[in-house]
């Protein structure tokens, strides 16, 4: 059964561009980027508890880093511009990290949700290496021989990645480093207690996070081909949190389903700005009054079953209630 | 720069605090007693603004009555959400509730939008803006009248805090909620006291603050500044509330003449990480020990 619904995926995501309307395959890759920038905030949120809305700043420095690399050294093939966007996104992350260790939850997550605006800050104010407010227009990349010219060059890209990126975070849940993220989203100090080095994991998973949502920014540059801050937005940050949440916290599946679900929504609303954040809004509350654990946890077993369930009340919460 | 600049740079800068501590206080006390960070507490402050400002067009009443009107919206909105949402989700963790939050305040946002438009609008203030001279220095009387009606409320806050009933059961609360329940105290009451306080504190900055940054449905983002002025006192400590707004305005207002002029808007962030790295416990606060 498994096999089969894995199979029959691949040929779907493989076949797409041949039988989809050009629109629709860039549309794909924009839900696979998602997708990969929604596991990266889910291994952060999802298994350790850490809440950020700072995703879009993660984002955004991806993709600058890639364009500016793009656009100043046009032999660089684009999987080595995609690893340094990673690594820029994973180091900046591994600094914001280390002070956020600091924080519980709530902090955390206001924290994150500063750190995106200083991000488009600092973008409009280097404006030398970003053009500020004008945006960047960003070159086709290239890999080998080859001009990534096309929407279907750039999907294939895409989903390669993304399927590359998926495999490895399915792979980390299945490990030790994954058991022991896990444990820390349940109970941090039972996970302290049990050995396992808190701080060392928590930065772990930002740093992680952070690479997953560099290499999804370097796409996003790719693929968008424009890049300016207001794309990159608190509201973005906010789309990611709703895609994982929706999808299922902790569930790599269902960080997948969340992304294709609302990066579909938000394409299809682009005739309702004003709605949006209203839609949004009644879909987050919905969600999480009526169906916390997200599409995961209501598609039940067909996902992995160990890392469908919701989180449950860490103790260190259940104390005063 | 002559010391008269400074004390007018300083001043402007307390009464930029004044908003930030009485967001804090508002963020603080639904903290204490539901444990939880409302996110939508700019929203609701920008809507019953948006309330007050309608009455004021549509009755051409008295700025009073327009403060008023934002109050009893603010108290009721705060009192609704409360009770149809926020109580729903009384047994899940702080991280869905900080979600549930986070939602309301993307659809009160989008709703003003529908209703309100997303332009700024220019809002009246109680205070003129004809700076006085005190000796040397120039003071701007909409500065020192939101330090003042700032003050007063805040002054409020700590006599129903100390004195009445529902500041004990509230205090009481905040220490220990399992114990509070078994003295009697319905912690559902405190819960929905909570919101409406909490709104009520907010409504009454956003009708001070609205003359200075207008009045938009962007608004509500002073909240994040609120939010990064508990910390700085030390999250949960109202006192330390107050400081951390005045503090974080002060230094908002003195960065710029320092440093250059765009990094303004970084200033609450780099505060908050900086205390967060040095002080997590805030300038006033401690770090609380958790028992297993």
């Amino acid at each position: 059964m498994r096999h089969a619904v894995l199979a029959t995926g691949a040929a779907v995501v493989v076949g797409w561009p041949w039988a989809a309307p050009p629109y629709f395959v860039f549309l794909a890759s924009l839900i696979a980027i998602n997708a990969i920038v929604a596991i990266g905030l889910n291994l952060l949120s999802g298994y350790t508890n850490q809440l950020s809305f700072g995703h879009a700043g993660f984002l955004a420095i991806g993709a600058y880093v890639a364009a500016i690399l793009t656009i100043r050294a046009p032999a660089v093939p684009v999987v080595a511009t995609l690893l340094i966007a990673g690594l820029v996104t994973a180091a900046v992350g591994l600094a914001l990290g280390v002070p956020c260790l600091r924080l519980e939850g709530l902090y955390l997550a206001m924290a994150t949700l500063a750190f995106g605006f200083v991000v488009v800050e600092a973008i409009l104010n280097l404006d030398w290496l970003t053009r500020g407010n004008d945006g960047l227009r960003v070159p086709a990349a290239r890999l080998g021989p080859w001009t990534l010219a096309s929407d279907t060059a750039r999907y294939y890209l895409v989903v390669a990645v993304a399927a590359l990126l998926i495999v490895a975070a399915v792979n980390i849940s299945r490990t030790r480093t994954g058991r022991a993220l896990l444990a820390v989203r349940e109970s941090e100090i039972a996970a302290q207690a049990s050995g396992i080095h808190l701080a060392a994991y928590k930065t772990l998973a930002f740093v992680v996070s952070a690479f997953y949502t560099g290499v999804a920014g370097g796409l996003f540059a790719l693929v968008v081909g424009f890049l300016s801050p207001d794309s990159f937005d608190v509201f973005l940050s906010v789309d990611f949190v709703a895609m994982i949440i929706v999808g299922g916290l902790g569930s790599i599946l269902g960080s997948v389903a969340g992304a294709a679900l609302i990066t579909t929504l938000n394409d299809s609303l682009a005739g309702f700005q004003n709605y949006r954040p209203l839609i949004f809004g009644a879909i987050l509350i919905t969600s999480m009054l009526f169906m916390p654990g997200g599409i995961a946890r209501a598609l039940g077993r067909i996902g992995r079953p160990t890392h469908g369930a919701a989180p449950s009340e860490p103790a260190r919460q259940g104390e005063d209630r | 720069m002559t010391w008269a600049a400074l004390v007018h740079v300083v001043i402007s800068g307390l009464a930029t605090g004044s908003i930030y501590a009485l967001m804090a206080l508002s963020l603080v006390i639904i903290y204490n007693a539901t444990r939880t960070l409302n996110f939508a507490q700019g929203e609701i402050l920008m809507v019953s603004t948006f309330v007050g400002w309608s009455a004021l067009q549509v009755l051409r009443a008295p700025l009073v009555v327009a403060l008023l009107v934002a109050v009893l919206a603010s108290a009721l909105l705060g009192f609704v959400l409360e009770r149809l949402v926020i109580r729903h989700a009384i047994s899940a963790t702080h991280f869905d509730v900080l979600i549930i939050t986070l939602g309301l305040s993307l659809v009160l946002r989008s709703a003003a939008g529908i209703v309100w438009t997303h332009d700024e609008f220019p809002f009246p203030s109680f205070f003129s803006n004809r700076p006085l001279m005190v000796g040397p220095m120039r003071v701007a009387p909409g500065s020192l009248g939101i330090i003042g009606a700032s003050l007063a409320l805040m002054l409020a806050l700590g006599a129903l805090f100390r004195w009445t009933r529902l500041g004990r059961a509230m205090r009481a609360v905040a220490q220990n909620q399992r114990a509070a329940r078994l003295m009697g105290i319905s912690v559902e009451r405190v819960y929905s006291s909570s919101w409406v306080i909490a709104a009520v504190v907010g409504a009454v900055a956003g009708v001070l603050i609205a003359p200075v940054i207008f009045l938009s449905s962007k608004m509500g983002l002073v909240a994040i500044n609120g939010f990064t002025a508990a910390v700085l006192g030390g999250f949960g400590s109202m006192p330390g509330a107050v400081v951390g707004g005045m503090l974080l305005g002060v230094l908002e207002n003195l960065a710029p003449l320092y440093l250059p002029s765009s990094i303004k808007h970084s200033v609450p962030f780099l505060v908050m990480i900086t205390i967060l790295i040095v002080r997590p416990g805030g300038v006033l606060g401690r770090v609380a020990r958790r028992k297993v």
